[in-house]
């Protein structure tokens, strides 16, 4: 194997899985309330730029991080309340919350290129350097993009955890069934969907900040178009599914690295969207959709 | 006691109940009947906290709860089965059980909980492991019925529970219903277009037709009734 396609295929890879972590966010506020926060994209950005605004005022880089990850929490959830909330409650099952949590992202993106500049800035290295790298069968991994795999599929593996076994998990899936029976059975479905979207908001944040470590740098508009790969990965995958938001991350990373490296940069965006088009031709459930389970 | 004071409930332009008023003690069934559309399942939907009260009170044992959210009513007991048999059809029949459990009252372990239900219902024992949208309309409503009671609800509401099943199979649902309203001692209201099935175990019923009440008494009395003419009118 060359060295140059492996170097792709690792960063593919790396990059695939923070997609899947994207991915992931968007599942569950589509869960809770059958919506996506498009403002995503913004939130990434904001928690990587504040990360670097924090620890540049001498805070070390970890206490940098949760802090931001708290500020982008707590951001998540006044993005439920005030931009999703009242576009669900007018005029029933309307769409503006396409509008608003969108609107409210690239509100987002001007205020940060107001207080933080519209020029990217460096950021700063978390555990490893760009230059760490360790060898093996002869070729070079470099650690970040190791420690960006591992810290993305360790998020992955404990969400599914939380889904799947715990109260919890099961009462957010029960909601996404049926929220009028999940009500009438005492889930207390308000605070459920206000967690969806401040644990969505985390992983998002998250993804900022592994995306700005590999890449080294990031500006206010960084983040806009890595959402829309994170939401190819989701269709792609099967909307709702965390496996297939795993499959379909790495799908989109290692493909776009691929094509990226051998065709060229500038392909890189339009073949995610491609393979979304081909997906919604020939599969529109997604890879790991499931049709609907009932008996009259 | 639950207790419903000039209860009006509104969609919109169509007035799906208007100035009902119940009171329904606990250890005896009522039963609440009516043709299609009557206002049942609002009647219903309205105690649980689903439908737009408009005017009118809900109360549980005297607390007012006309403004309480859904899950709230269910912590102070409020248990619904709703019509159209509701279940979390991906779900299998003990992840249902389980979920309907973890909300609920919790006065038993979960193993004992399940293991009581598995012996009313070997049934779903057997399918406990099965996607509950897999199971015959039957066993749907054995399932429904125990995912209230697992709850240990004080308040339990039973949107026709006969809807759609065979006779056989009525029969066994509402042998459990009766043992369950006699063993537990609470309340239970069941809505039913079948008239005659549920007043026969029921200790007072009540008519509605188009929103109103338009005829109640004890039990025993309206089904003697049937034979002359007041209950029959009632639903025309």
């Amino acid at each position: 194997m060359d060295d140059f396609f492996f170097s792709l295929l690792l960063a593919g890879i790396s990059v695939g899985a923070v997609y899947a972590l994207i991915a992931l966010g968007l599942n569950l506020t589509f869960w809770t309330t059958k919506t996506l926060n498009f403002g995503q994209g913004s939130l990434m950005m904001l928690c990587a730029m504040l990360t670097v605004f924090i620890s540049s005022q001498g805070l070390a880089i970890t206490l940098a991080v949760v802090g931001s990850l708290a500020i982008v929490a707590a951001l998540g959830m006044f993005i439920e309340r005030w931009t999703v909330r009242p576009a669900l409650e007018s005029s029933g099952g309307s769409m503006g919350w396409v509008v608003s949590t969108l609107g409210f992202g690239i509100f987002l993106q001007g205020m940060a290129a107001k207080y933080f500049g519209s020029q990217a800035v460096a950021f700063p290295d978390v555990v490893f350097t760009a230059q760490d790298f360790v060898t093996v069968f002869g070729q070079y991994i470099s650690l970040q993009y190791l420690v960006v795999l591992a810290v993305a599929v360790a998020l992955i593996l404990a969400f599914e955890l939380f889904i799947r076994r715990t109260v919890w998990g099961q009462a957010v899936h029960a909601v996404s069934l049926d929220p009028e029976l999940a009500l009438v059975q005492g889930i207390p479905v308000r605070r459920l969907i206000l967690g969806s979207f401040m644990l969505s908001s985390i992983l998002a944040g998250v993804a900022g900040v592994l995306i700005a470590q590999i890449g080294g740098t990031v500006d206010p508009a960084f983040g806009f178009d890595l959402v829309l790969l994170g939401f190819v990965a989701a269709v792609l995958g099967g909307m709702g599914s965390s496996l297939g938001a795993l499959a379909g991350g790495l799908l989109v990373g290692v493909i776009s690295k691929l094509v990226g490296g051998y065709v060229s940069t500038a392909a890189e965006h339009g073949i995610a969207f491609a393979l979304l088009m081909l997906a919604l031709a020939v599969r529109p459930q997604g890879l790991f959709g499931r049709p609907e389970v009932s008996k009259a | 006691m639950l207790e419903l004071r000039d209860l009006s409930v509104h969609y919109g332009a169509v007035r799906a109940l208007e100035g009902v008023s119940l009171q329904a003690a606990p250890g005896g069934i009522t039963a609440i009947l009516g043709a299609n559309g009557a206002g049942k399942s609002s009647l219903m939907r309205a105690v649980s906290g689903i439908a737009p009260v408009v005017a009118g009170q809900v109360l549980l044992d005297g607390q007012d709860i006309t403004a309480l959210p859904p899950p709230a009513r269910a912590r102070l007991g409020v248990a619904h089965a709703m019509e159209g048999r509701r279940l979390f059809r991906q779900l299998t029949v003990e992840d249902n059980l389980r979920l309907a459990w973890s909300f609920g009252a919790r006065r038993e372990k979960l193993a004992a909980s399940l293991a009581e239900v598995y012996a009313r219902f070997p049934i779903l024992e057997t399918k406990a492991r099965t996607a509950a949208g897999l199971l015959s309309g039957g066993q749907q409503q054995m399932l429904i019925l125990s995912c209230t009671t697992i709850r240990n609800p004080r308040f339990l509401l039973l949107d026709e529970p006969s809807l759609g099943l065979a006779p056989i199979i009525v029969q066994q649902i509402y042998g459990f219903i009766t043992d369950y309203a006699a063993k537990s001692g609470i309340v239970v209201i069941i809505a039913e277009q079948m008239a005659a099935l549920a007043l026969k175990v029921s200790r007072q019923g009540m008519v509605l037709r188009r929103g109103r009440v338009v005829l109640a008494g004890a039990g025993e009395e309206l089904l003697r009734g049937q034979d002359g003419t007041t209950l029959a009118a009632s639903y025309l």
